[in-house]
């Protein structure tokens, strides 16, 4: 009766806004971003391959209870950028890795198939023959 | 590293390469190679949870004298897999303009079947008809793949019984239900030897001749006896398996979820460096998850190999939006990525 609408997991109500910026004051170059409407999808994406990253101190994530789909996602960075850069910086080569992603998968899945049509051109030309 | 970029041929260029083991109608069996593990796991958190289908999911019920209640036979009914291959020319009906779903955003099947003989009828999911006013000629055709060609069996009816309904399938995903799911599982593995140590097999006597090897292990070799245990070593060769539903074949279900989480992704990007114009154009109110609505078509468009760097955002209308945030003003934002043939690896 009271449940929350399902779609509220990952629909945006009236003025909300997908992410906002918090400086945390308690450590330097530091910034919480909130995302709302967001899940481990997301957040552990994002957090993992921004450890990696050049002028990147620290990030992580944390989801503060399973039911509320909000994403806390601090990036502290060494001052030579700002965290909103590094995190921009980061959603920009995850797409481009996606993109090749996508690229090499269906490249490789148009020669399966074509090997497979191939295949069975070859068998029934096999049973022609008897 | 150790390599010319000038030597490598296109497929062994850095960034993520793709190996197809296995491939049929209804599911792909592949391995992912040079990607990092937090990549393949959001892919396949997508594929399960956020690549949109059709399904029923509004039935209005005319006459049902079955001994199964409404609310069982919609259950049932909202579960059937319904064909949606060609999904992009289907709206969501809460961002449709219609009051409350139309031809545009849904499609229309109906139910009528009575039991007129003494023997028991069954009613299966060949028995739905479907609506011709619908977006394309393929979509909302019950899935049946059953030899006999009768597809699901909804119930059962006795001499007299009828069943007339009409039920509304709509586009959805599956966080808000599970009959929206486009898999009926995703299989994810890596480091099938566990040279990793990432698992912590439990044994008696003997942990090698107790566990049977997965049958990705195959694919790779066990690390040799008496080798040092590499503490940095990393995970970089996944193995996927993504069975369909049958709704749509398994390579657009990838295709679909790369596509969803690019999307994902650039709304961040957008939100993030349009900010402080005011002007969140759509970001910001209640808007389903696909963005920007036309402009996509294929995330990974034409698939043509070796053209540059095309994703759904780089040439559509939303360039504008963050077209000035790419590096050195090139046409899209990507034109700059490590992918891009510049032959550099992420962040390295």
């Amino acid at each position: 009766m009271n449940a929350p609408d399902r779609f509220e997991l990952f629909l945006l109500g009236d003025g909300e806004k997908k992410i906002t910026e918090q400086i945390f004051t308690g450590m330097s170059n530091t910034s919480d971003f909130i995302m709302l409407k967001e899940d481990h999808t997301l957040g552990n994406l994002i957090a993992e391959h921004l450890k990696a990253a050049p002028h990147v101190m620290m990030a992580g994530y944390k989801i503060a209870h399973p039911n509320v789909p909000e994403v806390l996602l601090r990036i502290q960075t060494d001052g030579s950028i700002t965290p909103r850069e590094a995190l921009v910086e980061a959603c920009k080569q995850l797409v481009a890795a996606y993109g090749q992603l996508g690229r090499e998968f269906q490249k490789e899945f148009a020669f399966r198939q074509i090997a497979d049509q191939g295949e069975q051109a070859n068998a029934n030309g096999l049973n022609g023959h008897h | 590293m150790d390599y010319d970029p000038m030597m490598m041929e296109d497929d062994q260029a850095l960034g993520p390469s793709v190996k197809i083991h296995e491939a049929d109608h209804d599911s792909v069996h592949f391995e992912a190679s040079n990607v990092e593990l937090h990549l393949m796991n959001s892919l396949r958190r997508v594929m399960i949870a956020e690549v949109p289908t059709l399904a029923i999911d509004l039935i209005e019920v005319d006459e049902n004298s079955s001994t199964m209640a409404d609310e069982v036979l919609s259950q049932r009914l909202g579960l059937i897999p319904l064909n949606s291959v060609e999904l992009d020319s289907v709206l969501y009906s809460r961002d449709c303009d219609c009051e409350q779903y139309c031809e545009n955003c849904s499609v229309k099947l109906t139910l009528h079947v009575k039991c007129t003989s003494d023997e028991h009828m069954n009613v299966y999911a060949r028995d739905l008809i479907v609506d011709p006013k619908r977006p394309n000629q393929t979509i909302g055709t019950p899935v049946i793949t059953d030899p006999e060609g009768n597809g699901i069996l909804i119930c059962k009816l006795n001499k007299g019984q009828e069943i007339d309904l009409a039920c509304i399938a709509k586009k959805g995903i599956a966080k808000e239900h599970a009959k929206w799911m486009a898999t009926t599982a995703v299989g994810f593995e890596y480091d099938p030897h566990n040279n990793l140590r990432h698992t912590d097999l439990w044994y008696e006597k003997n942990a090698k001749e107790e566990w049977p090897l997965s049958s990705n292990a195959k694919f790779e070799e066990p690390k040799g006896e008496g080798e040092p245990f590499d503490y940095d070593a990393v995970p970089t060769r996944i193995y996927m398996r993504v069975e369909s539903t049958g709704q749509m074949p398994p390579d657009q279900i990838v295709a679909e979820g790369i596509k969803v989480l690019q999307q994902k992704l650039a709304g961040l990007i957008h939100a993030l460096t349009d900010d402080d114009q005011g002007g969140d154009a759509g970001y910001g109110g209640g808007q389903s998850p696909e963005y920007g609505g036309g402009d996509g078509g294929s995330a990974w468009g034409g698939g043509a190999a070796g053209d540059g760097y095309t994703t759904p955002y780089g040439n559509g209308g939303n360039q504008s939006a963050w077209g000035g945030a790419g590096a050195g003003g090139g046409t899209t934002p990507y034109g700059t990525t490590p992918y891009g043939g510049s032959g550099q690896g992420g962040w390295n």
